[in-house]
């Protein structure tokens, strides 16, 4: 389909920079997420200098690490948010500048199997969900509430509403994951 | 791990540990919880990925920045020598009362710079020089003991990191995160037979609450 295309796309354009150098293949990613990431950034800092300087490092990072980019642990685009995340993070503890200080490596580079949870959100019963759930809909984010109402409301599939919103079937498989967890919480009341 | 793992971070706090947002010392119990805790470990590898998807629906504005520049100084950089290789770092053990312990990979690092064992009957605390906001320590108590009971003038966090330790509101084994807000009050104890290794995460020093304030004054500092 098309849009997994367009995520195929950057995975195959990490491949391409990681083996050879590709220049085209980066420049492609380069202006896809750069300005992305700015606007992440602004959020972020609310500071277009500081902005700029996590996207300068983050897409400096994806093209002398491109090789450490793994497609079978996600998609290109979460790994370059986790870049931008631990750059950003970094930037704002290296201002503290101590040697002990907690790190991104520290927090994230976890390396964990891939668990189970596959199925756990596909036995949920829909009628459960529109008659006890419903009313928590307006809990959730509002990307996992519009997941959530296409799959369980409109009956749409996976792969019509990764079509639709132009997010990887992942990322729709996550998002509902979620939610579900989300509501679960509503249910069962608050963990910590 | 052969036990459930049944106290966990709520989906909040782990959305902000996703995104970058929460408190660094907060993140280290809550990254290290991950280490142990496979639930988790989904739930993080989701959370990221919903945050990825928004960073790529976002709308763009317009924008003047100039993007040639930046993307031919990048690639004028020099190429890194083609794969990194990851260097293992065999684990750290902490020793303390004649005992060994892993940690989990979050807190390696950090706790292999940890301070002295300062001892008080069977509690033992090691402080973890990261804090900034808050105090991060290791803290043993050996079977059989009780931590006197106390109020929390901020926020306390205790991940169990080995054996087990028990409250008025439950039992707690490796992996599970406590949380205590102010004015929650508790009395920890270990079990007749098995002591306990904590990874204690404080905002404001504990308040005891029985037997004479002032005689308790130097637990403060102790925990603290
Ligand atoms: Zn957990
Ligand atoms: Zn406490």
């Amino acid at each position: 389909t098309g849009q997994d295309h367009t995520h195929q796309q950057w995975e195959d354009a990490l491949t391409f920079v990681a083996l050879k150098r590709d220049r085209q293949a980066y420049a492609e990613l380069f202006n896809y997420f750069a300005p992305r990431l700015k606007a992440f950034g602004m959020k972020m800092f609310g500071n277009e200098q500081q902005a700029l300087e996590m996207v300068q490092d983050t897409m400096l990072n994806v093209w002398k690490k491109a090789a450490l980019f793994d497609a079978s642990r996600g998609c290109a685009s979460t790994w370059i948010f986790t870049i931008a995340r631990n750059v950003r993070f970094d930037m704002l503890r290296k201002k503290q500048s101590r040697k002990d200080d907690i790190s991104a490596d520290d927090l994230w580079n976890g390396d964990y199997p891939e668990s189970y949870a596959e199925e756990a959100a596909d036995n949920w019963d829909i009628q459960l969900l529109s008659e006890k759930l419903a009313p928590h809909f307006s809990l959730l984010p509002p990307p996992q509430r519009e997941v959530i109402e296409k799959v369980y409301l409109q009956e749409k599939t996976h792969q019509e509403v990764s079509d639709e919103l132009a997010i990887p079937l992942g990322t729709v498989k996550s998002r509902i994951r979620l939610a579900l967890d989300r509501l679960r919480e509503a249910l069962d009341g608050a963990r910590n | 791990m052969a036990h459930a793992i049944k106290y966990h971070p709520g989906m909040a706090l782990l959305e902000q540990f996703a995104e970058g947002c929460l408190n660094a010392d907060v993140a280290l119990a809550v990254a290290a919880h991950i280490d142990l805790c496979p639930h988790c470990q989904q739930l993080q590898r989701d959370i990221t990925t919903d945050l990825a998807g928004r960073l790529m629906q976002q709308r763009l504005k317009p924008d003047n920045t100039n993007w040639d520049a930046m993307l031919s100084n990048i690639m004028s950089q020099q190429e890194p020598a083609a794969r990194t290789e990851v260097i293992e770092v065999p684990a750290q053990q902490v020793q303390v009362a004649g005992r060994e312990f892993t940690l989990p990979r979050a807190l390696q690092r950090l706790a292999s710079k940890h301070g002295k064992w300062l001892q008080l009957g069977g509690i033992a605390t090691a402080k973890i020089p990261a804090g900034s906001d808050y105090h991060i320590s290791l803290l043993y108590i050996s079977k059989d003991t009780e931590v006197p009971q106390h109020t929390h003038l901020g926020l306390e966090m205790t991940l169990v990191l080995a054996g087990k330790i028990a409250d008025e509101n439950g039992e707690y084994c490796a992996g599970d995160l406590l949380i205590n807000s102010p004015d929650d009050t508790h009395t920890p104890r270990t079990l007749p037979d098995e002591d306990c290794l904590c990874l204690s995460v404080l905002s404001a020093p504990l308040q005891f609450k029985k037997g004479l304030t002032r005689l308790l004054n130097p637990l403060q500092q102790f925990f603290y």
